[in-house]
């Protein structure tokens, strides 16, 4: 359990990013929406020169399929660019350490985990990889994993709005989704790390004699600039192999509080704007109380528990408590960087890790998550709606057979791309080339290659086994599992979303999803339609282990 | 403070056509196990699951050995309990099925009877000759003729040819009053003749009727899915799906961690998981929903329009009929100018003689009982009769003293006139003192044609009007002598069926051809906001396109050729049936008992239909909670006895599994009634309704399963 | 029109945008943060680098790997099981470092009680209040080399 002053702490981040979510969330409606702001003076030449340059009518709209196939077009072009860089660092300049290109699996899987917003990491950063690649493959698709979030949202928002006939321009989104929200954002964001002590350099590492005379190299960077898109854009994947545990990512614990308050700002702010787009402000409140109800309990089942103290695992100055917190919000928002080692976390904070990447929605990914809580609303308004004696409708619109078809392949998504690969992974024995893994007991052998699974099929990326499982096998694995896991119900939710444009809508809904009532049913039926579907899971991996008597999965 | 709204069955009032005889029969025990072959169990994949899961099982049981390691010989016993319960539970939901089945079946029928042979007297015309043979109604055909005299029963739905006879149609509709039926009118089969004779034309093939179409629907067989079926068969279906994989992977991690889970216990957990509750239910509660509309005499010709019911979120109501009883009543006799009342009811009496509408015979009466009978009585028969025309909304009566034309006794020459339209004096009709000219009619139609009106006549129709009253005016030789306020009469029960309609969310607009004052009156008296004035039949339609055109979800009533567009393109259009063809074509339920009323009632039971199955579908989800409990801490336990500590209802380690399958299979029947009898609500908002069946079958659905499956783990525990 | 050209209109935008996207965001950007904050903030970009006697010795914020018995040692050399999630966890907790003091009471001389004295005053609390209290291992060790550089001769 927390005592009162963390549980403060605790109520004021969260506070703290509704209040500023609230207040970001106007600024973020009208660039969605192209209404006139500020920064149309400075920005719009740019824009105009950008869509000159690269030949796209910024008035023209798309259909869902056009943009679908525009958004996955674009993020695997994007990959594909980051790939050829990741494999070719080693002749590429800004390589003052001089590190050789990756092997092909790797960064096979290291493109479509940051193409994917994912960022599990089979590598350790600081001994993998250039400057140049931190920049250019890292972070740039840190950047337009990000954006592709929030315009899918947006354009699955366009779709569900009352009288709607397209989708938008995704080119348009995604422009502007850089060049007004992300990059303002990132830049004041990484200033603000570097004075509170996050290196940003270009000059390479620094060798120093130690106090007692030995030599030391410090692994100093462009950390800043990246720690900032990373936590903003809910990517997660760090400049380090021990994320932001590393004192260069993370040096004191006000960073820490920034960092946790950063992962939490965009997916909140996003859950604000969906009210004022779709055009009936109080659709917000599900949303809200739905995403922050589920993390109020992520959090009651993380601190209940134990905390482990100042030990394996955990980080001096943050202690057991905000290496919880951090486990539990990094998961809560997809996000998947740590500040500690998964390892040192007690299992009921991995319990709560797990729901947190099974609801995806609470916030959830920048974008998505607003996108997976609207799916469960479809979904929940359909099962509890009929109990009103009408057909069931959201924003007007009767819920149709093939909706309902759509919501439960998206819903199939996740056991599927979990489950197989996780019983793969044991039945080829693909997890006994993993270092010291057969002399697990089964509980925490089988939570670290369910984390695995669970985490990219999540498109979260924290995970317990990180440089260990660069094997051709998790590399493979782990990329198909986050491809698909990303685009296949982004896929869904825009055919969706594409399927209510012009779609008649009723006068006035019989069940009125903007209330409280609503949002607790809400909570509800995530508990039991995607929590509880993966209870026995949970019960042989985390439960376990708790019913063990197990305060952490250190070996 | 919420007005008192009464329950769902006062609203509806008793089902009509009772349910016997019982459903439950050797032949509906005999059918449901008949359904227990595979290949009738294809329309319904979950129970086809179960039903393979008893194979597995029932194999387990038989050998053992060929089961290693998921199985052990040991165990067989145990085997063959899950077996049997799995069976049961198959053999639960064709139970259901063919109860519900034989229920609809059994109303069909009892609707049905009425037109089950009967005597029929069939015109056979040859040349010149005409000749009358005894036959059976089971032999007419479309377009035959039929002899029908005094007593006789109306053997099959016919339109008169010839004749005007009273019919008895109390039977078939409930109303007690004959009706007077003249050619073009529709005869119902199983209607009686009250007086008089006719000839009428047979209108359908044996087995069209309504009827047959009824009975058709409710083959299971035959009846395709409904959206909202369809809707929720894809949610079965995709959790299915879900538990699937689920199952699967224990199943394999079992193998590939060593986690020896018996395969009877994984099949057990897979069965309990399934939606096997809505699944099994299902078919049962739509067929039901179609029988509770047969018990009050509505046919609905596809599930669909029953679901449609239960959407409308704007109902047309028809004032006549609908909130008012057909015909209005003459209460009081106002004079004019220097009139005197009795000069007003004189006139009215000769006005009305020829009237026989209920509105002109209950001025006659009125007359009569104020003791107003005119002299003039029996120069009536020497008479020329104004009928009623729609164009000048009057009718009247000329009378001529000592003419000079005598016309056959007993007749009267109806002279279908022009006077209004062309104007007085006209065709050589002048007025002498052997001639008087007394009309009735709508006020305003006195102003147009320039008539003698006199002072204080706009403001005492107004007057009446405002008051809910029809205002009659009644002229003597173009001088308009007073008005004969008409009085609508209320059906007893419409505010609280407009009060129920209303609490759901549910827009009821009252159409009338009053004129606005009187609509205003009538509709806030029984409650409601909107109407519409001054309609004619054909405006219906424009009425029922502008409500879609805001969005809104229109029900409506029809009866009239007229009315077919509207019903056509209302969401549900109910025709009465005594309405013409074209009517009872374009509309897509047809009432029986032709009572425009009962459009309240089918969308009550719509409503009831789909909260039904919201209710057992989130019943049946929310009841995985309490299995899994149940089950999964057995099911590691072998391999992992820490994980007892989840075993949080201390259900035994042998009897859990078997609570768990009991519990899931006994739920169906125990919720048969509830399916049948649809879910019980009191109209009220659909917000309340919501947490209402939120609470009940939501939450109680997490919770009883642990309560049940507790009982029923110590029951075992004592066995 | 060719295929070619209509081709290549379709998949213009996606593959320009591609490439400025990188250049932008993979680029500029750091670039742009990095040129702003070597110009403004030039002790943090670099590192927070230690310095003793005018030579960088470090950084405050990574274990600087002490192993000498008169100094405060670090939690990373120890055994795997109690390691930090970084590995170069630059601090250690209160306790940890008192723990420590009869070692480098006995290795210096130092009073206990005066070692006692600069551990407690060099406390740190996570976000000041909460946690278990804690102390910077290097910032601790400067501490003791400044305040009694006889006990540490070569190193001021």
């Amino acid at each position: 359990m927390i005592d009162a002053i963390q549980s403060l702490i605790v109520v004021a981040i969260l506070a703290s990013t509704l209040i500023s979510g609230s207040l970001l969330a106007p600024y973020v409606v009208r660039v969605l929406t192209g209404t006139p702001t500020r920064l149309d003076r400075l920005l719009d030449p740019f824009e105009s020169a950008v869509y000159r340059l690269i030949g796209a009518d910024p008035k023209m709209t798309m259909g869902w399929r056009e943009y679908l196939f525009a958004v996955i077009f674009l993020n695997v072009a994007q990959m594909a660019i980051a790939f050829a860089i990741l494999v070719g660092q080693g002749v590429l300049p800004l390589n003052p350490q001089g590190f050789p290109g990756l092997s092909w699996d790797l960064a096979f899987n290291t493109v479509v985990s940051f193409g994917t917003n994912t960022n599990l990491q089979h590598y350790a950063g600081e001994t993998a990889l250039s400057y140049f690649s931190q920049m250019t493959a890292i972070q740039f698709l840190q950047f337009t994993s990000a954006a592709t979030g929030v315009c899918v949202m947006v354009a699955m928002v366009r779709g569900l709005r009352p009288g709607s006939a397209h989708l938008g321009n995704f080119y348009v989104d995604f422009v502007r989704v850089l060049t007004r929200i992300l990059l303002p954002l990132c830049a004041v964001a990484a200033l603000v790390l570097v004075a509170l002590g996050v290196p940003q350099t270009i000059g390479g590492y620094v060798t120093v004699k130690t106090v007692e005379g030995a030599t030391q190299e410090l692994l100093v960077g462009p950390v800043a600039s990246l720690v900032s898109i990373m936590q903003i854009g809910t990517n997660g994947g760090g400049y380090f192999g021990a994320n932001s545990a590393y004192p260069f990512q993370n040096p004191t614990p006000v960073t820490d509080v920034l960092e946790i308050y950063l992962m939490l700002l965009l997916p909140t702010t996003l859950i604000f704007t969906f009210g004022e787009l779709i055009g009936k402000k109080k659709e917000t409140r599900p949303i809200l109380i739905g995403s922050y109800g589920l993390l109020a309990i992520d959090l009651a089942v993380a601190f209940l528990g134990s905390i482990p103290a100042v030990g394996p695992g955990i980080e001096t100055r943050f202690g057991g408590f905000f290496s919880t917190l951090w486990t539990v919000i990094t998961t809560a928002s997809t996000t998947g960087s740590l500040n500690a080692s998964l390892a040192g976390i007690n299992p009921l904070g991995i319990l709560s890790a797990y729901m947190g990447m099974l609801v995806q929605a609470t916030p959830g990914g920048i974008g998505v998550g607003v996108m997976y809580m609207l799916m469960y609303v479809v979904i929940t308004v359909f099962v509890v709606g009929l109990m009103t004696g009408r057909t069931p409708e959201y924003l007007g619109a009767k819920i149709t057979a093939r909706d309902v078809k759509l919501v439960m392949v998206a819903f199939l998504v996740h056991p599927i791309a979990i489950l197989v690969p996780t019983l793969a992974a044991f039945a080829t024995k693909a997890v006994d080339a993993i270092p010291g893994f057969s002399s697990l007991p089964t509980s925490v052998a089988f939570t670290q290659v369910l984390y695995e699974f669970t985490s990219s099929a999540a498109n979260n990326g924290s995970d317990f086994l990180g440089a260990a499982a660069n094997t051709p096998f998790f590399n493979f694995a782990t990329a198909v599992v986050m491809f698909v896991g990303r685009f296949v119900p982004i896929a869904i939710l825009l055919a969706l979303a594409g399927s209510m444009i012009g779609r008649k809508r009723v006068a006035e809904q019989s069940l009125r999803t903007d209330g409280a009532a609503f949002s607790f049913v809400l909570i509800g039926s995530i508990l039991l339609l995607v929590v509880l579907t993966f209870l026995p899971f949970l019960i042989l991996g985390p439960l376990l282990a708790y019913f063990q008597g197990l305060v952490n999965f250190v070996g | 403070m919420a007005r008192h709204v009464p329950g769902l069955d006062r609203v509806l009032g008793r089902a009509r056509v009772s349910r016997r005889p019982s459903a439950l029969t050797a032949k509906t025990l005999t059918e449901s196990v008949v359904r227990l072959s595979p290949a009738s169990l294809l329309s319904n994949p979950v129970m086809l699951i179960v039903e393979l899961a008893f194979f597995v099982v029932a194999a387990m049981a038989a050998f053992p050995s060929a089961f290693a390691p998921f199985a052990s010989p040991s165990d067989r016993g145990f085997y063959v309990e899950v077996a049997a319960v799995l069976i049961v539970t198959v053999w639960f939901s064709t139970l259901s099925d063919s109860l519900a089945e034989q229920q609809a079946k059994n109303t069909a029928s009892a609707l049905k009877q009425l037109e089950t042979e009967v005597p029929a007297k069939k015109v056979v015309t040859e040349g010149w000759e005409r000749e009358v043979v005894r036959t059976l109604s089971t032999t007419l055909q479309k377009g035959d003729l039929v002899l029908l005299e005094k007593g006789d029963v109306v053997p099959v739905d016919a339109e008169v040819l010839e004749g005007i006879a009273m019919v008895d149609e109390s039977l078939v509709t409930g109303e007690s009053a004959p009706v007077r039926k003249a050619p073009g009118d529709s005869l119902i089969g199983g209607s009686k003749v009250a007086s008089d004779t006719m000839t009428a034309r047979v209108a359908v093939n044996p087995g069209e009727s309504y009827l047959d179409q009824m009975v058709r629907l409710v083959e299971s067989s035959k009846r395709p899915k409904t959206p909202n079926e369809v809707a929720i068969t894809m949610v079965i279906f995709g959790l299915s799906a879900v538990f699937t994989i689920i199952v699967a992977s224990i199943l394999g991690l079992s193998v590939a961690l060593g986690l020896r889970v018996d395969l009877s216990v994984l099949i057990a957990l897979y069965v309990c998981l399934l939606p096997t509750t809505i699944g099994a239910l299902l078919p049962a509660i739509g067929l039901s929903g179609i029988s509770r509309l047969y018990e009050r005499k509505v046919v609905a010709k596809s599930g669909k329009a029953i679901e449609t019911a239960g959407d409308t979120d704007a109902i047309l109501l028809d004032k006549t009929g609908t909130i008012t009883v057909g015909n209005r009543q003459a209460v009081e006799l106002i004079p004019l100018g220097a009139r005197t009342v009795k000069e007003v009811g004189e006139a009215a009496f000769l006005s009305s003689w020829f009237d026989d509408t209920p509105e002109g015979r209950s001025v006659i009466r009125l007359a009569h009982e104020k003791g107003f009978v005119p002299r003039e009585l029996n120069a009536l028969s020497l008479s020329e009769v104004y009928d009623f025309s729609a164009q000048t909304r009057t009718s009247g009566v000329k009378l001529h003293f000592g003419s000079s034309f005598v016309l056959p006794k007993g007749s009267v020459q109806r002279v279908r006139r022009k006077f209004f339209l062309e104007g007085p004096g006209e065709q050589g009709m002048h007025l002498s003192g052997e001639e008087t000219e007394i009309v009735k009619g709508a006020p305003d139609s006195f102003l147009r044609s320039g008539f003698t009106v006199p002072k204080g006549f706009q403001e005492l129709v107004d007057a009446v009007a405002s008051e809910g009253d029809t205002p009659m005016a009644v002229a003597k030789d173009h001088e308009v002598v007073g008005l004969v306020r008409l009085k609508d009469v209320l059906k007893p029960g419409t505010r609280e069926k407009i009060e129920a309609v209303k609490a759901m969310g549910i827009r009821p607009v009252m159409i009338t051809g009053d004129q606005p004052l009187t609509a205003r009156s009538i509709a806030s008296e029984v409650g409601i906001d909107e109407f519409v004035a001054q309609v004619k039949p054909e405006d219906k339609y424009g009425v029922v396109l502008k409500e879609q055109s805001h969005n809104h979800i229109v029900a409506m009533i029809g009866d009239g050729t007229n009315d077919a567009p509207a019903l056509a393109a209302a969401d549900v259009g109910l025709a009465m049936n005594s309405g013409t063809e074209a009517a009872k074509e374009a509309a897509n339920m047809v009432d029986l008992e032709s009572n425009p009323a009962k459009i309240i009632d089918v969308v009550l039971l719509g409503k009831q239909l789909l909260m039904t199955r919201g209710a057992v579908t989130a019943f049946s989800i929310s009841n995985d909670v309490a299995k899994y409990f149940a089950i999964l801490p057995v099911m590691f336990a072998t391999a992992f006895p820490a994980l007892r500590s989840l075993n949080i209802l201390g259900l035994g380690l042998q009897t859990a599994v078997l609570s768990a399958l009991i519990f899931n299979a006994i739920v169906i029947p125990l919720l048969i009634p509830l399916a049948m009898r649809g879910v019980t609500f009191k109209p009220s908002s659909t917000m309340s309704l919501f947490l209402r069946n939120v609470l009940v079958y939501g939450v109680g659905g997490v919770v009883v399963p642990f309560v049940g499956i507790k009982l029923i783990d110590v029951l075992l525990g004592v066995l | 029109m060719s295929t070619r050209s209509s081709r290549w209109t379709k998949y213009r935008p996606v593959i320009a945008l591609s490439i400025l996207s990188m250049l932008v965001c993979g680029l500029a950007y750091p670039l742009l943060i990095t040129g702003i904050a070597q110009a403004a903030l030039p002790y943090q970009a670099d590192g927070s680098q230690a310095r003793l006697g005018g030579r960088a010795v470090g950084s405050y914020y990574i274990d600087n790997g002490f192993t000498l018995p008169g100094f405060f040692h670090g939690r990373n050399e120890t055994n795997p099981l109690t390691a930090s999630a970084s590995g170069v966890d630059p601090d250690i907790t209160v306790a940890e470092a008192l723990s420590q003091v009869p070692r480098i009471s006995n290795a210096t001389g130092i009073a206990r009680s005066s070692l006692v004295a600069l551990v407690t005053s060099h406390e740190h609390w996570t976000l000041w209040v909460t946690g278990t209290p804690y102390v910077n291992v290097l910032e601790l060790n400067l501490a003791l080399i400044a305040a009694y550089p006889s006990s540490y001769p070569g190193y001021a």
